[in-house]
């Protein structure tokens, strides 16, 4: 027997079952990402900010609690407030943090992994996430900004990337006081919309590879891959890279790869969050290549140790 | 006109998408591939996609979204991307609607390969809870109230519509059971409309894990319902249940080997309903590998929810 036999009745059965579970899930995220545009102005923000950098950063990496901003719309969020201010390692824990550290996430997290212990899986892929976005946060402490930051960041680097949708917070709708509820309201769904639209774009070609792998490809051929706790996590985290799935979602793709271990299924879902395809070219709107790249392969190095060394630990401690 | 062409688009993407979504809901094919608890929410999805879409496109004027007015959500003003958006998202959803089968076919069972232990299954690691969902009402297995009232009642084992069932194999001696005789487990095993024990193929897969529940099965005349998949020999055949935990991508699929007394004819992963009883032959370490000796098979439609959950 092949080790891929592709079947368009199987292929459109997992296809729209992923589309099914998942949609609602990114406009939930879509919706309170407008929300957010539309009604909270920004500075908002940089007022729970402690002076200290160590509180600061682990202040930083509960934001999204408050303010959950998807991957997909943090970047110019964050640029908005190194703009007023917001000390740079406290925008890069903000920045990784908060795809992973919202509530959203943490509801899609556990109704996809729902059957498979969805409280320690949650509050495992939670931790991870905030401890990874604090220690890359604290590592840069001492980086002057203004060596890996874009010169110019901002309006310009954004123009040069146009090609790229993201979501901001707006600076005329929440700060303008002029504006009446149902004007926010109306930008709100404009917003979340399109939003909505930019991430379901990534969302259907993930679901759709998803549904080609766990459908055609015989599972027994990657078993060897999916038993080696290495291998599993790497190539699940290289898996997440590429297929660009929305934080608020990937968590329901995740769990159909019921072949690899569970680590393996974590890593994916910390180290998609923060770095992929997608936010390679978000990150270079904000910051030089160079430190793009890096970081890039510090979040592979560490979410991967993480994953391979410690998460076994940790779930068996759990009984996971 | 760049713009509008492109709200326009980006109109008819949530509307398409919402539309796909109440559709599926309305039509009840929405119960073959997601859990009960997800099914609601692509309802109110659909219903939400459709008032986005409305007030997107009829909004006169949009608010200035992003940083100091530059707008970069470049699908409200490129059309290209917009029509991209639009043939990512909604084409191949409404293509789906008509060539989805709402079904796997026997190629995604063996690629997926079968659920070896079925007590590692996700949310299945007590012969309690699992039972709790299955045939066996909970209260027989000290499930909890909240596992009674989640609790499913069993699968309809008649296959009333489409008039009576034609046999595609029946014994000449179907075999001796000690009937199904009042012996207790009449309170609690589910009976088909016929009288026989109406089980799960996951009932069975259980009881290979657990002695109490193979004291009950065996002896006992047994209905259960599945998909045909050939076996090696003629006269041998499993009967598959695809068992889910989210929605049909997770699906996993659970078979129980039957070994019938002559020749079986039918089409690959076609719903039958095998009457016989389980065997069980100990395997040491208190399990036991269960075969089911099949006295009548018969086509039969598939149940409501064809998924195990």
């Amino acid at each position: 027997m092949s080790w891929f036999s592709f079947s368009w009745q199987n292929f459109w059965f997992s296809y729209l079952a992923l589309a099914f579970e998942g949609l609602p899930f990114v406009l939930v995220g879509a919706l309170v990402s407008g929300a957010i545009a539309a009604f909270v102005p920004s500075r908002t923000i940089t007022r729970f900010l402690p002076k200290n950098h160590l509180l600061a950063n682990l202040v930083s990496g509960l934001l999204g609690l408050i303010f959950p901003v998807c991957e997909c719309g943090i970047v110019p969020v964050v640029r908005r407030l190194l703009d007023k201010g917001l000390p740079f390692s406290c925008g890069i824990t903000y920045m990784l943090a908060s795809p992973i550290v919202n509530p959203l996430v943490i509801i899609s997290t556990y109704a996809a992994f729902r059957g498979q212990a969805p409280e320690w899986n949650t509050a495992i892929r939670l931790l991870s996430g905030y401890f990874v976005a604090v220690l890359v946060g604290l590592s840069v402490i001492k980086i002057n900004p203004a060596r890996v930051l874009r010169t110019g960041s901002g309006r310009a680097a954004l123009r040069k990337r146009s090609v790229l949708s993201i979501a901001t917070l707006p600076e005329a709708a929440p700060d303008n006081p002029r504006a009446t509820f149902i004007q926010r309201l109306i930008a709100a769904i404009q917003l979340a919309s399109e939003d909505f639209i930019d991430t379901a774009i990534y969302f259907m070609i993930g679901a759709a590879v998803a549904a080609v792998f766990n459908t055609a490809v015989d599972q027994k051929v990657i078993l060897p891959l999916a038993n080696n706790v290495f291998l599993s996590t790497t190539s699940m985290m290289g898996f997440s890279a590429i297929l660009t799935l929305c934080s608020t979602s990937d968590a329901f793709i995740a769990a159909t790869f019921v072949s690899f271990p569970i680590v393996a299924r974590m890593a994916f879902l910390v180290f998609g969050p923060m770095f992929d395809l997608k936010l390679f070219f978000l990150y270079s709107v904000l910051f030089r290549k160079r430190f793009v790249v890096l970081l890039g392969v510090g979040l592979f190095l560490l979410i991967g140790i993480i994953s391979a060394v410690i998460l076994p630990q940790v779930y068996a401690f759990v009984g996971g | 006109m760049r713009l509008l062409v492109a709200k326009v688009l980006n109109g008819i993407t949530l509307l398409g998408l919402g539309g796909v979504l109440i559709s599926f809901c309305l039509k009840g094919r929405i119960d073959q591939y997601l859990h009960p608890q997800f099914r609601s929410w692509v309802l109110i999805g659909g219903i939400a996609f459709c008032v986005a879409g409305t007030i997107y496109l009829m909004a006169k004027k949009s608010m200035d979204c992003c940083v100091d007015g530059e707008c970069v959500h470049t699908n409200r003003q490129n059309p290209w991307r917009a029509a991209a958006a639009f043939g990512l998202i909604v084409l191949p959803l409404t293509a789906g609607t008509y060539l989805s089968k709402d079904g796997y076919d026997k190629q995604a069972v063996l690629n997926r390969g079968f659920v070896q232990d079925v007590s590692k299954l996700p949310g299945r690691n007590t012969i309690g809870s699992a039972n709790a969902q299955q045939g066996i009402p909970p209260g027989a297995l000290g499930a909890d109230q909240d596992e009674r009232a989640s609790a499913e009642p069993p699968l309809p084992q008649n296959s009333s519509s489409g008039g009576p069932p034609k046999a595609l194999a029946k014994a000449s001696d179907p075999p001796q059971t000690n009937g199904n005789a009042d012996d207790g487990s009449e309170q609690y095993l589910p009976r088909a409309a016929d009288g026989n024990v109406a089980l799960e193929v996951t009932d069975l897969l259980y009881g290979e894990n657990e002695e109490s529940l193979r004291k009950e099965f065996t002896g006992k005349t047994i209905e259960v319902v599945g998909q045909y998949l050939p076996g090696s020999k003629p006269n041998e055949f499993k009967i598959v249940r695809m068992l889910i935990v989210c929605c049909a991508a997770d699906a996993r699929p659970i078979a129980v080997s039957v070994q019938a007394q002559k020749e079986v004819s039918a089409a690959d992963m076609s719903w039958v309903k095998v009457i016989g009883t389980a065997e069980f032959q100990e395997s040491g370490g208190g399990k036991a590998k269960v075969t089911f000796k099949a006295a009548e098979i018969e086509p039969t439609d598939p149940p409501q929810d064809a998924m195990l959950y």
